[in-house]
């Protein structure tokens, strides 16, 4: 066969097979479609409502901006805004740490509460829908201006607990930075617990997920409840924790009683020149990255490690690839000193 | 002769659908008030927007009635309340849809965002604009300490000195002059206090709402403008820390009422939370103005026997206090849009439901009739009602008639007085000096002076050097900014020259 002849040959099967491809293709390109048709809602909405306004955000921030009522007037100041927040905002840093403190506080606090309150309400119990629905009705009503409202009445806390005095105590032991946030706790008991109203809601989906055989095996070795739940809840739910984490922080920093928030606010309606909607922009970056570092920082912890033993087995599988790698190095070295051998 | 009677009939039912509206020959009668429409407004159908955070309800009736004298115009009426009120002005303006007439309370953010036109024009050319409060020119209100003006006041409310006669009565104190000092003023405060009183619950000087020393620098000086010693170019806050610390002292004394939602307040009235303005034992309070119409002036207050009469702020000096002399006053300010296409117009517009005398007739029309109520059912004279800021002798009569319905002469005497002796006002400085909102929000209300000195636990006066320095730092910077080339562009360049060489001067 010519070398003509073999080129052909492979022109003709790339083109048959181009054939082919393309008769696939368009059903593929029609699934596509169809999938795309269904994402599109998304993909706009994700553009509009989130890329654009991300960038949108971004560019505020390297600017110094006015709205007046014929035009926005911006001026380009670079980090200026960046800079004067974390140099000279006199209320920023601090609340941002009031606000680190207590989320790092409060959010394990609504995790657990929620964790033993789905477990309570996965029991067989009588009326058990009508208790499931009393703790998801905060998730209904507890909104911004209702949660205000709560809080202006100082019913924010439960009426049994002697706050001033706890707050007393906290603060002859802990320092001023911890003992504040720890005694908001308190202070505010009812509206941290009303936020664990979705956070059951998973715990229950994942609790009702756990196979029951898992438990009548352990049963039948001799575990008790609290083995099994250190041993098989916990560890079967894990993600969940991670998720009802993720969510709370969320929630935590973007509800309307969030200090940040309302600094944010006041800083985009301020009369203060260098303030306005480049100044919050700015804010607002600096805080969301420091939200994300939190939902990191509670991924890192929570996030589910390899299994012990699946991890051995591919160090031992490295291993053997290694020492497979190191013998064929070392018969083609054979090989080559015996050719080498052969011609002298 | 049916078609004679069938015309005159028709004639009658005519007159009858005009109603009260008849035009005179100086002016348009509506309801037995006669107007005076400005003639040189558009004859073309235009639509308004009045952006406010008064009471609803009355702006509403005085909209309707200016569409009554002006049929051309539409007023659209837009109320937002104070607590959200800047954030949903920003959201209008930002989204191109910016009211034409806005009020606002701080200056700073409807100067720093370019909201309120020039409208010296319209203002000058106006004639009712020369028998206003005489304070609204000589202290520069409204200016900015400019050569433009850009804010009409909107709502005016006296500062008023509250006493309860009854309670002088009891104690066996006289009255005090209707020319009372300042120093007259304490002794009455100290003189009423008596913590072992024969009938068990302790009588206090003074009830307080707005402190003593944000009236004190005013009564001090007849030069200054708002709390803290302004003379219309530099600050001086040595005189507030006078009054500031003597209002303390008289706290850490014992001279002064209990606060609602205080222990100390659960110990006199054994209800924490108790107000002191209805206990009977308190001789004066610095309560607002709206105060007196809309509590104590109530069938509900009638059962705790108070007998509250006004008086005017005290000089400091017996000279000022014989006369009628400058005193706070909380003035709520508005003016037309930059981007209002209808400037003379809004002009109007606002004057009609701010300090003209033709909206004020019709507003003393609306309080007199008490069927009409805001959402609560009160009547409006009793919700948050301001004063007349004219002078015109017959707006006055017509307001204190309808104020004082049901008073006896004795009282109604008193309030004449002391409207007559109120008529020098000034504003409060984050109405009315640039940079002051600014510089109380980011300095002075963040350092917590008050709570310390009440404490006992600083000295005013040794924070009065670098709270001075401070406060015209932000007063230059702020005029820089907002009358400099980045903002309305009007400062001289020598007003620059020196606005900058203050900065310098009062950075630390």
């Amino acid at each position: 066969m010519t070398t003509a002849s073999a080129k052909e040959r492979i022109r003709n099967e790339k083109k048959a097979r181009q054939h082919v491809r393309i008769k696939k293709g368009k059903l593929a390109r029609r699934e596509a479609l169809a999938g795309l048709l269904f994402v599109l809602p998304w993909i706009i909405g994700a553009i509009v409502f989130l890329a654009y306004p991300l960038v949108t955000s971004f560019t505020y921030g390297l600017n110094n901006i006015r709205i007046t009522p014929k035009g926005y007037k911006f001026k380009y100041i670079g980090y200026g805004n960046y800079t004067q927040i974390l140099l000279s905002d006199t209320a920023f840093l601090p609340d941002l740490a009031d606000y680190v403190i207590s989320t790092l506080i409060s959010v394990p606090v609504i995790v657990v509460f929620a964790l033993l309150i789905a477990m309570m309400l996965n029991m067989k119990i009588r009326g058990r829908s009508f208790f499931r629905v009393i703790f998801f009705l905060p998730v209904i009503i507890v909104s911004g201006p209702i949660l205000g409202m709560l809080t202006e009445q100082n019913a924010g806390s439960v009426s049994a607990i002697d706050t001033q005095a706890i707050s007393a105590a906290i603060g002859s032991f802990l320092p001023e930075i911890l003992a504040k946030p720890v005694s908001g706790l308190f202070a505010n008991m009812v509206t941290i617990l009303w936020y664990s109203g979705v956070p059951i809601l998973l715990f229950l989906s994942g609790l009702q997920k756990i196979d029951s055989s898992m438990y009548e095996a352990s049963y039948i070795d001799g575990a008790g409840g609290w083995e099994t739940f250190w041993k098989i809840t916990l560890p079967q739910l894990k993600n969940i924790v991670l998720l009802s984490c993720v969510y709370t922080v969320v929630f935590v920093s973007s509800n309307d009683n969030n200090t940040l928030i309302a600094l944010i606010k006041a800083s985009m309606f301020s009369g203060t020149k260098e303030k306005g909607y480049g100044y919050a922009s700015a804010m607002a970056w600096l805080y969301s990255l420091v939200v994300l570092l939190i939902v990191g920082l509670f991924a890192l912890i929570l996030t589910t490690r390899k299994d012990k033993y699946e991890k051995e087995a591919r160090r031992t599988d490295r291993e053997l690839r290694k020492e497979a790698r190191k013998i064929r190095r070392v018969q083609r070295r054979q090989a080559k000193h015996a050719k080498r051998y052969q011609r002298t | 002769m049916k078609k004679i009677l069938a015309m005159l009939l028709t004639l009658c039912l005519l007159l009858g659908c005009c109603g009260s509206l008849a035009e005179g020959t100086d002016g348009v009668v509506i309801n037995g008030i006669t107007y005076h429409p400005a003639a040189d407004m558009t004859t073309e159908p235009i639509t308004l927007t009045y952006f406010h955070f008064d009471q609803d309800e009355t702006v509403q009736l005085l909209a309707d009635r200016f569409m009554e004298l002006y049929p051309n115009i539409t007023v659209n009426v837009q109320y937002e309340n104070v607590s959200t009120y800047n954030s949903t002005l920003l959201t209008l303006v930002s989204a191109g849809t910016c009211p034409d007439c806005i009020m606002f309370s701080d200056c700073d953010f409807a100067l720093s965002n370019m909201l309120l036109a020039d409208i010296s024009e319209y203002w000058d050319a106006d004639p009712e604009t020369k028998n206003l409060a005489d304070t609204l020119e000589t202290a520069g209100v409204g200016t900015y300490m400019t050569n433009a003006r850009y804010a009409v006041p909107v709502k005016f409310f006296p500062t008023g000195m509250y006493v309860d006669l009854n309670v002088l009565e009891a104690l066996n104190i006289e009255a005090p002059s209707r020319n009372w000092t300042w120093a007259d003023m304490i002794k009455l405060i100290k003189d009423a206090t008596v913590l072992d009183s024969p009938d068990g619950m302790a009588y206090y000087g003074c009830g307080y709402y707005n402190r003593l020393d944000s009236y004190y620098g005013i009564a001090a000086s007849q030069d200054i403008i708002g709390e803290f010693g302004f003379d219309g170019t530099d600050f001086d806050l040595g005189v507030w820390a006078v009054g500031e610390q003597e209002f303390s002292d008289l706290k850490l004394g014992g001279y002064i009422a209990p606060s609602t939602e205080t222990q100390a307040m659960e110990d006199w009235t054994d209800d924490w939370e108790a107000w002191c303005g209805a206990t009977g034992h308190v001789a004066l309070f610095t309560e607002a103005f709206w105060t007196f119409q809309n509590t104590w002036n109530t069938d509900e207050y009638k059962q705790y026997n108070l007998d509250i009469v006004p008086y005017v702020v005290p000089a400091v000096s017996e000279e000022d206090a014989s006369g009628v002399h400058h005193t706070i006053a909380t003035i709520d300010f508005g003016g037309v849009s930059t981007s209002c296409e209808h400037p003379r117009e809004a002009y109007e517009l606002i004057k009609f439901m701010a300090f003209g005398v033709d909206g004020w007739k019709t507003r003393c029309e609306i309080y007199n009739d008490e069927t009409i109520t805001n959402k609560s059912g009160l009547p409006l004279k009793h919700d948050v009602m301001p004063c007349p800021i004219t002078k015109d002798q017959d707006v006055w009569n017509a307001y204190i008639d309808m104020f004082c319905k049901g008073m006896d002469e004795a009282h109604v005497d008193c309030w004449r007085e002391y409207f007559a002796s109120c008529m020098q006002p000034i504003p409060f400085g984050w109405t009315s000096i640039a940079g002051y909102w600014n510089y109380c929000d980011e300095y002075f209300n963040s350092i917590g002076i008050h709570d310390l000195v009440d404490l006992g636990k600083a000295k005013a006066a040794d924070y009065a050097e670098e709270a001075t320095l401070k406060a015209n730092l932000y007063h230059a910077q702020a005029m820089l900014d907002y009358f400099g080339e980045d903002g309305y562009d009007i400062l001289t360049e020598e007003e620059v020259a020196k606005y900058e060489q203050m900065v310098e001067d009062n950075s630390i």
